[in-house]
């Protein structure tokens, strides 16, 4: 077995833009799949972020000094909104579980073994 | 107290390949960090592989398409994530400075939901 990270990414219009039963559906829909896959053994934690203005900063180094800046790392629709650690085969059943999400867009990872 | 996710951002640099001594240096220092701050972490997270080894999956219509790549193609991707319990975004920023490392994202994580299982700032619209 192998582990993996799944980066959950997207904009944050979904969330501004859907009704409130809308977004309570897609967050029962998560939390099931959560649910089944940690029951399985197959999901071994993660977290949601927060989103939104003051939830991020960047300190980053900037002619050998860190600098600290508003927001995210990357200025763009897409950001990460939270990750889940998965045990799978390999990276295709890594991949068929991240198909499986039923939130947005996924970015699958190998992590480094230490 | 309260949990934040130090995203570690990685400059381009694949330390797996073939890193200079300054690059070896600098992972050093990063492990000597983990080894000084981890009465604070939370959950150790993970270090990620090089965005080489990276797939993404996007839902469109309805369909599913598997491309290689991270989310988006840039110089910055993240290398990593840790959890830590700090009393405040402010120390959390002062820790993030210590950082050996090229950036850090200091995100605040969801913690609190109404009775739908909704993030509270969601909850209150």
């Amino acid at each position: 077995m192998a582990q993996y990270v799944l980066m959950f990414v997207g904009s944050d219009e979904w969330r501004q833009t859907r009704s409130k039963e809308e977004i309570q559906r897609g967050y029962a829909a998560v939390g099931k799949w959560w649910e089944e896959l940690s029951k399985k053994g197959v999901l071994k934690g993660g977290e949601e972020l927060a989103k939104g203005p003051g939830t991020a900063t960047t300190v980053r180094r900037v002619n050998g000094q860190m600098k600290v800046f508003d927001g995210p790392f990357i200025e763009s629709k897409e950001q990460v909104g939270g990750f889940a650690m998965i045990e799978a085969t390999d990276l295709d059943a890594a991949i068929a579980i991240a198909k499986s999400w039923p939130g947005g867009d996924v970015e699958v990872r190998p992590i480094v073994v230490h | 107290m309260a949990k934040y996710a130090f995203l570690f951002i990685d400059d381009g640099v694949d330390y797996q390949a073939s890193p200079t001594p300054e690059q070896q240096a600098v992972y050093g220092e990063i492990f000597k960090w983990f080894e000084t701050n981890g009465s604070r972490i939370v959950d150790g997270g993970a270090e990620l592989q090089p965005t080489r080894t990276a797939t993404t999956i996007r839902h469109r219509n309805g369909k599913a398409t598997v491309t290689d790549g991270p989310f988006i193609e840039a110089k910055e991707s993240v290398g990593g994530f840790t959890i830590f319990e700090l009393p405040d975004r402010e120390a959390a920023i002062a820790l993030a400075k210590t950082w050996p490392g090229h950036a850090v994202e200091v995100r605040s994580l969801v913690e609190q939901r109404d009775e739908h299982d909704v993030p509270a700032d969601l909850a209150r619209r």
